[in-house]
């Protein structure tokens, strides 16, 4: 097991293993790795169609904070930290995405099979969730699956934290809403998009 | 579900699911919720909500990403420089501050080599001005006169011996900022015929006639005195000024533009006693051989006066209707209008051989002079009130002229680019919420 000094790796705040690993402890960033590696590429493929993609912008958000590391200051958690560079990679991911198909034409690639187990609900929900408007969407994803807090959620999106709570609390009652209702007999139209939005 | 009948709110009972709540009233809100059966029904859809979404599983991120970054973080802690990201990727991670300096540092950059360059291009236009007309001393004359018209403003045209202009000068350089206009022009003095090769322009001579031009452009240190000396060459040398210009601004430097003849002969001398009047910062020498147009004139006026003297032989020797006699009286009229303005030509070229052409164009060098404020604080802040005053209402006289003027245009062409921009930019904004 690594550890720096009298405490083991394992036993340290994330915002410690940054500091020693700006230190040149190189040990502590692998530990911070292990810890962040599928949150982040899950926050990621949660978001972008295609596999590749989302394992690239894993990379590129670690080697952000790689560059940053030496002016990394422990004022704020390195959670908020780590998932406000992938929401702005993510967010740069989406506009040259977008550039690409107005003006190069440009379309996104085969969209990625249904994965793994709990397909058919896995399919469902992703559905409903594509329905939600764009802020409810993102709100509700960062809660659910990134379990950010109100307060790191308002950060991140540079929102007030009432206004965070309201909308996720609007995102919930339509999802549950649309889940709730008798599917519709023509899905694929929705699945459809929402894969493009995802 | 309302305040009134529940102590706590929906969102404060989906905030204590979350565990977004104070511990001090997570207790009560826990056994209201266990009381009542509305709210007890809403955190089961929440959690429901909840359970649902963790069907949305993901893969497990590939191996070989761990060993891609892993081994950036070990080249980052060995002082190795990390790949760049690319560009939309680099500007995403600006902060404000950072896109507000490159901006402006970027506004300030464009504006400079602006600055630098535009300078260079204007000096450029004026060279090659010359360069395309170098025969045509007085057209480079005309054109510079035409884009230096804004500031020159006292003109002397014409015509005039030296003398005139010494004297008509010696008056108006009193009042610099007015039109002159120089005295009915005096006659150039006929320049001798020692200075021909050029006297008699025979067809066949085997002496080139050529036009000659001269531009010259001197920096003087007292200027007056050179003003004089300018005036002394052009007496010396029987010289005269086609056109004067000169422009005395405050507090900048004065100068002169003069468009002089010289005797073709003495044109090397007297450029040799203008150089002397200062510092030359430009200097250009041309020719235009007029030997083939002349020769030309000539041999038509000949023929031209043959036909004149055959049409008076016919009117005196023969005899015949009075309709034929006008017929050719008329055609003698026209042939001698014709000589008229053949021999015009003729003396015009001829004149431009024996008279070179000297652009002469005169700077001060300037020394900054303090002089005591004129006027009272008062009287300054008053007319600085004033100007001011002016200046905006001029601006906004012109910002409402410019739009009655081009914005039927702009409005035409926003409307011809506005299409396809708004097409495209909604298609951005449907591509942008896709992605």
């Amino acid at each position: 097991m690594t550890s720096f000094g009298d405490r083991p790796a394992i036993a340290m705040t994330d915002e410690q293993l940054m500091i020693a690993f700006a230190e040149g402890k190189t040990d502590a960033f692998s530990e911070l790795f292990t810890r962040y590696k599928q949150p982040l590429f899950g926050f990621f493929r949660r978001r972008v169609v295609e596999l590749a993609q989302a394992e690239e912008l894993t990379q590129e958000t670690f080697l952000a904070v790689l560059r940053a590391s030496s002016r990394y200051e422990s004022s704020a958690l390195f959670r908020t930290y780590l998932y406000s560079i992938a929401f702005r990679i993510l967010q740069a991911h989406r506009r040259k995405t977008a550039f690409r198909a107005t003006f190069l034409g440009a379309t996104h690639g085969d969209r990625e099979p249904a994965m793994q187990s709990s397909v058919l609900a896995g399919a469902v929900v992703r559905e409903a969730v594509g329905k939600l408007s764009l802020w409810d969407r993102e709100i509700l994803m960062l809660r659910e699956f990134e379990e950010l807090s109100y307060a790191e959620i308002a950060e991140l999106l540079k929102l007030p934290v009432n206004t965070v709570r309201s909308r996720l609390f609007r995102a919930r009652l339509a999802l549950h809403g649309i889940l709730a209702a008798p599917a519709p007999s023509s899905s694929t139209t929705g699945l459809t998009e929402f894969e493009e939005g995802i | 579900m309302n305040l009134t009948t529940h102590c706590v709110s929906p969102e404060e009972i989906m905030a204590y699911l979350d565990g977004d709540f104070s511990a001090s009233d997570a207790e009560a809100l826990s056994s209201h919720i266990d009381q009542c059966e509305e709210c007890s029904e809403l955190a089961k859809q929440f959690r429901a909500v909840s359970q649902l979404l963790s069907h949305w599983e993901v893969p497990f991120a590939p191996a070989k990403l761990e060993e891609a970054v892993l081994d950036a973080a070990t080249q980052s802690n060995a002082g190795q420089k990390l790949r760049r990201p690319g560009l939309f990727l680099r500007a995403s991670l600006w902060t404000p501050k950072q896109w507000a300096f490159r901006s402006i540092g970027a506004f300030a950059a464009t504006l400079l080599i602006v600055a630098i360059f535009l300078p260079f291009s204007r000096h450029e236009d004026i060279t090659t001005l010359e360069k395309i007309e170098p025969s045509s001393g007085q057209s480079a004359a005309r054109a510079r006169s035409d884009v230096n018209s804004e500031f020159s403003n006292s003109i002397v045209a014409g015509v005039a011996s030296a003398g005139a202009q010494r004297d008509a000068l010696a008056v108006r350089q009193m009042q610099p900022q007015e039109m002159v206009a120089a005295p009915t022009p005096a006659p150039a003095p006929e320049p001798k015929r020692v200075i021909s090769g050029t006297a008699d322009h025979a067809p066949n001579a085997p002496v080139p006639m050529i036009a000659r031009t001269v531009s010259l452009t001197i920096v003087v240190k007292d200027f007056s005195a050179a003003r004089f000396k300018l005036d002394a060459i052009l007496a010396h040398y029987q010289g005269y000024a086609a056109q004067l210009t000169v422009n005395t601004p405050e507090n900048a430097p004065r100068n002169f533009q003069a468009s002089i003849r010289i005797p073709a002969p003495f044109l090397s001398a007297a450029t040799n006693d203008l150089r002397a009047l200062g510092r030359v910062e430009n200097e250009s020498q041309s020719g235009e051989e007029v030997t083939q147009q002349h020769a030309d004139l000539v041999a038509r006026l000949k023929t031209a006066r043959d036909t004149e003297d055959r049409l008076r032989a016919i009117l005196q020797q023969r005899t015949g209707k009075i309709e034929d006699v006008l017929q050719v009286e008329e055609e003698i009229a026209r042939v001698r209008g014709e000589i008229e303005s053949m021999e015009a030509e003729q003396k015009g070229l001829e004149h431009r051989v024996d008279f070179a052409s000297i652009d002469l164009q005169l700077t001060e060098e300037y020394k900054a002079q303090l002089n005591p404020p004129s006027n009272s604080a008062s009287t300054r802040m008053h007319n600085a009130f004033v100007a001011g005053y002016r200046n905006a209402a001029n601006l906004l006289f012109g910002i409402v002229l410019f739009f009655t003027e081009y914005g039927p245009t702009l409005l035409i062409v926003a409307a011809i680019l506005g299409i396809p921009v708004f097409f495209l930019w909604r298609r951005y904004r449907r591509m942008l919420a896709k992605a």
